[in-house]
């Protein structure tokens, strides 16, 4: 349509408001004519009555002709508007299976895309409520080319506070995942365990929050005498119902007391993603409480993180050149008051610091597991909705084939071409806003369930899901997309075909290439779907049936924290040995052990190194890293962990006895001869080897196994960390766990058991983000199918119907059924090949891109890719065979009738 | 069957040919709508009867497509009248319609000769 800016100009002008003129002009225009008419009449003789009359009849019915101007010039007011919603909620009623199949498919898809958007935002993009988060900074530092390390040593700390140019303020916080609160007055109750954080000083100033009652910390309270406490709001709701009366009560941390004197405003809940913290302290003053370590003098004890923020007009790099200077001159200094370190030698050269934005909160162990699976999701999750888009699109198209005769009317009589595509995108857009809304609600109700499946763990979610305007953008703009892209094809298509129907060719079979097309793209598009459903299948069954190196099968496994109770050093080693005893008592234990770190864990984590192994030597700057459990008597029986030499700890291994200790496999290999009886030396002492262990996963199925030094753990004289008991038993395990909090509570009632589960069912929730993944994909994978299929099976059905006359006259003419069959099925095979050779390939390319996602499995996996083929090609051929059966069964003389 | 066939022939012929016989009136000046249908009753020697109510919708389709403009003007009469006159594109689009025009009468004169 060649339109000028000017023409526009005016078209836009002529809207609502000069509606009235422009009816007027044409009333005047109409009143002219028949004027005119009347005077030639009048001129030619006829009487003024006769010609008036005579005018007017020749002209016709003057209401209808304006009428039919009036819908030429296609205003697009509101009304023109309302009435083509009207009629295309008539036309949905109509066609009731049609519209209810193409919007719930549609819905599904737009709603599973907004919940991981959601999920995606609350976890990566969305800064936190902070005052002007993208002034804020994050500190990390890095060995050569080393993983990055977000904990940092507090001299660095302290100097970089004093001493930099660049930042308003800056602030360390350190997190205790457990401490326990008691009540000294008022509340009642009794105690429990909640998270905390220690802050620095500057904590709540350089983030620039306001309390919601009483006060924030300040640096007044940064002192190891302080007493100051703050608590978080959403604890505040939960534990003391937003009463006022909180600020003021005293309460103990680990026996240790302290005020509440303020509550954190709502919304805020800490600096890492993922993870709330009930009660924050002064970070001084949580030495008293014995959860951290005095480590305030060593530059090489990494313990705490770090954020700050820019000052006005200073750019990010500017303060990072001014960080690092520091950084360097504090390592520098460290280096020097030791010479003979080789360690701090090293940590001076080859240590960096890095400096950068911090307006999403600090590490988020959430957020740098989830983002990678969230943007996968996301983009398989973008292909279905295509898909739903274009099974609506085929059945759309199919449709408008059908109204073809009412379109090519309505273009005749004299209405615009961008009319009629604009009432046939309202009814897309019907569509589309209905299938929106619904995919709202469903998305809500998906990323609660989606966050609650993946953070098993958490009984809170410390995740706000609440859709801000970021997701209501998304879900709109993917409903607009779609709605344009399944309905603007069609609605061309109709128009351009009725138009100038003078020139029509003399029609044939219609090739209905377009349809096919759609079709064999959405069987390609569900064929990427399966393969990588099937991938993520695989890898988790992998992950699954690998060997871990133990008996995972009948162990129930709990934690304890006598700290808690507050038994510490001698004393909580004590406790855990007579628990020890106790629990061998119950009926169905067949063997009982403790250790410092699970089997499955997800706390605890010891890395050491080595500088001897017999005989072999590990020079200062390249020693040998090695992790490190401390285990009790009994700990390989009970996990089934074979000796490949040597034996197990027991009690002659006390705490004045020869230092032992117990190595595995691979550290074994390294040794010349038998490790039994050489002496290894590293960070934790000299010990003498008694035993070799077969290879096991340490702490995370997911990692292979690695040089792992057992060491006895009644041998040290104090323990201080939460160790895990393990029970291998016979009979029911929640039997097993009920006697266990009974035998517990009888050792001391103070003492609480946490994270009790069976071992299996521990491994099962490491792999929590894997089985969301294999599960999820399966879904989308399926769906995706049956999409596909649907649309070939409409498309086929349809063709059927308009080939009838033809296959009608050929089984008049003697042919079989199954010539039919095999006519029809000729079709539909060629548009599923032709889709499942270009999903292959798709395929083929993609999945290189999920490979960190995978385990033990390679991308291209033949098996993968042939199961998701045999599955498509299977849903397809039932899809494409229905409609072949059904016009073999036409009934030649109806057929032939109908012509 | 037959007797839609009839209706939509009529229609056909009177839309697709009208268009064309209108812009080609045009192209002798700009004139008002019922100034063009007398014009066009004139050329063809009063043979051909246009329907004076399929006239306005059409003229007003020609508007909207770009092809005519329009403007107030007033007539011989010093009545107000809306004058239509042709565009450049409307130019180009009386060139097309006239050797598509030319093509089917050729097309048709074929199959109906005499064999």
């Amino acid at each position: 349509m060649p339109i000028t800016l000017k023409r526009m100009w005016k078209r836009l002008q002529l809207r609502v408001w000069r509606r009235t003129a422009d009816d007027r002009d044409l009333a005047d225009e109409i009143q002219f004519h028949l004027a005119e008419e009347e005077r030639l009449r009048i001129e030619a003789g006829r009487s003024v009555a006769d010609a008036r009359h005579s005018a007017r009849r020749d002209f016709g019915n003057v209401a209808r002709v304006t009428e039919i101007t009036r819908s030429v010039r296609g205003l697009a007011s509101l009304e023109t508007f309302v009435q083509d919603l009207r009629f295309a909620v008539r036309l949905l009623l109509r066609n009731r299976v049609f519209a209810l199949f193409g919007i719930v498919s549609l819905a599904l898809g737009i709603g599973a895309t907004s919940a991981i958007f959601s999920l995606f935002d609350a976890i990566v993009l969305r800064e936190i409520p902070v005052r002007e988060p993208a002034r804020l900074v994050t500190l990390s530092f890095a060995m050569s080319a080393n993983r990055r390390n977000n904990y940092m040593p507090y001299p660095h700390f302290a100097q970089m506070r004093d001493t930099n140019q660049t930042l308003e303020g800056l602030f360390a916080w350190t997190r205790t995942p457990r401490i326990s609160l008691g009540f000294q007055s008022g509340f009642g109750g009794r105690e429990e365990i909640v998270s905390s954080v220690r802050a620095s000083g500057d904590y709540y100033p350089t983030l620039g929050l306001k309390p919601a009652l009483g006060r924030l910390l300040t640096r007044d309270d940064d002192h190891t005498g302080s007493t100051a406490a703050v608590i978080s709001h959403g604890y505040w709701q939960r534990r003391f119902g937003g009463s006022p009366s909180v600020i003021g009560a005293g309460i103990s941390l680990n026996q240790v007391p302290y005020t509440i004197v303020g509550v954190e405003p709502r919304g805020f809940v800490g600096v890492n993603v993922g993870v709330s913290s009930d009660i924050t302290i002064p970070l001084r003053a949580g030495d008293r409480s014995g959860a951290g370590s005095k480590i305030w003098d060593d530059a090489f004890a990494t313990w705490i993180e770090i954020m700050g923020r820019l000052r006005p007009g200073v750019s990010l790099e500017q303060a990072a050149e001014d960080l690092k200077l520091i950084y360097g001159q504090v390592n520098a200094s460290a280096a020097r008051a030791a010479p003979t370190d080789t360690f701090a030698a090293r940590v001076g050269r080859e240590a960096h610091l890095f400096v950068e934005p911090g307006a999403w909160g600090g590490l988020s162990g959430l957020r740098a597991g989830y983002e990678r699976w969230l943007q996968l999701l996301l983009m398989m999750l973008a292909a279905v909705v295509v898909l739903a888009s274009l099974n609506v699109a085929t059945l759309l198209l199919s449709r408008s084939e059908a109204r073809k005769d009412e379109i090519a009317t309505r273009l005749a009589i004299g209405a615009g071409r961008s009319r009629i595509v604009r009432q046939l995108m309202t009814e897309s857009l019907l569509i589309a806003g209905i299938s929106g809304v619904l995919g709202l609600l469903f998305a809500w109700w998906a990323s609660h369930f989606l966050l609650r499946v993946a953070l098993v763990s958490s009984d809170t979610l410390p995740i706000d899901l609440t859709p801000d305007m970021r997701a209501i953008a998304f879900t709109t703009l993917v409903s607009a997309t779609t709605s344009v892209l399944f309905g603007l094809l069609p609605a061309l298509r109709a128009t351009a075909g009725a138009r100038h129907s003078a020139g029509r060719e003399l029609s044939g079979p219609r090739r209905r290439v377009l349809e096919r097309t759609l079709v064999a793209t959405q069987t390609a598009l569900s064929l990427v779907l399966l393969v990588f459903a099937a991938l993520f299948v695989r890898s988790l069954q992998n992950l699954w049936m690998q060997d871990p190196g133990y008996d995972r099968t009948n162990v129930v496994v709990f934690s304890v924290d006598a700290g808690l109770a507050g038994k510490r050093g001698p004393d909580a080693s004590r406790t855990y040995l007579s628990l020890l005893g106790a629990l061998r008592a119950i009926p169905g234990a067949t063997a009982v052990s403790v250790s410092a770190v699970a089997p499955v864990s997800t706390s605890y984590y010891f890395i050491s190194s080595l500088t001897k192994a017999g005989t072999t030597e590990f020079p200062n700057d390249r020693r040998l890293t090695i992790a490190f459990n401390s285990t009790s008597p009994g700990y390989f029986d009970t996990l089934r962990i074979p000796f490949v030499a040597g034996r197990d700890f027991d009690l002659r291994d006390g705490v004045h006895s020869p230092k032992v200790a117990i190595v595995s496999e691979k550290l074994a290999a390294r040794f010349t001869g038998n490790p039994v009886g050489q002496l290894i030396v590293g960070s934790e002492g000299v010990h003498e080897v008694v035993g070799v262990a077969k290879d096991n996963r340490y702490a995370r199925i997911k990692d292979a196994p690695r040089d792992v030094v057992y060491l006895p753990m009644f041998q040290s004289p104090s323990i201080g960390y939460a160790p895990t008991f393990e029970i291998r038993y016979t009979g029911a395990a929640s039997d097993i766990l009920r006697s266990v909090r009974d035998v517990v509570a009888s050792v001391d009632p103070a003492l609480t058991v946490f994270q009790a589960t069976t071992l299996e069912a521990r491994t099962r929730e490491s792999l929590s983000r894997e089985r969301l993944l294999a599960m999820l994909s399966t879904y989308v994978g399926g769906f995706a199918v049956l999409l596909a299929c649907i649309g070939l099976y409409g498309l086929m059905t349809y063709m059927v119907v308009q080939r009838t006359p033809e296959l009608g006259l050929r089984m008049a003419l003697g042919s079989q059924p199954a010539g039919i069959r095999r006519i029809v099925l000729k079709d539909s095979v060629v548009t599923v090949l032709a889709g499942a050779v270009a999903g292959l390939c798709a395929s083929w390319l993609l999945v290189r891109f999920v490979r960190t996602q995978l385990y033990a499995l390679e991308p291209t996996d033949p098996g993968a890719f042939g199961a998701a083929t045999l599955l498509l090609i299977s849903i397809a051929s039932v899809a494409a065979y229905l409609p072949a059966w059904r016009a073999s069964r036409i009934n030649p003389v109806i057929a032939l009738r109908r012509e | 069957m037959a007797k839609r066939t009839r209706f939509e022939n009529r229609i056909e012929l009177v839309q697709g040919t009208l268009d064309m016989l209108i812009l080609r009136t045009l192209q002798w000046g700009p004139q008002h709508g019922h100034g063009i249908g007398v014009a066009i009753r004139a050329s063809s020697d009063d043979a051909l009867q246009i329907d004076h109510g399929s006239l306005y919708p059409a003229l007003h389709r020609l508007e909207k497509e770009g092809w005519l403009d329009a403007d107030w003007k007033l007539s011989e009469n010093r009545q107000r009248a809306k004058y239509y006159r042709l565009t450049a594109a409307g130019k180009k689009q009386l060139a097309a319609e006239q050797s598509r025009w030319n093509r089917i009468v050729e097309v048709i004169g074929r199959i109906m000769k005499p064999a």
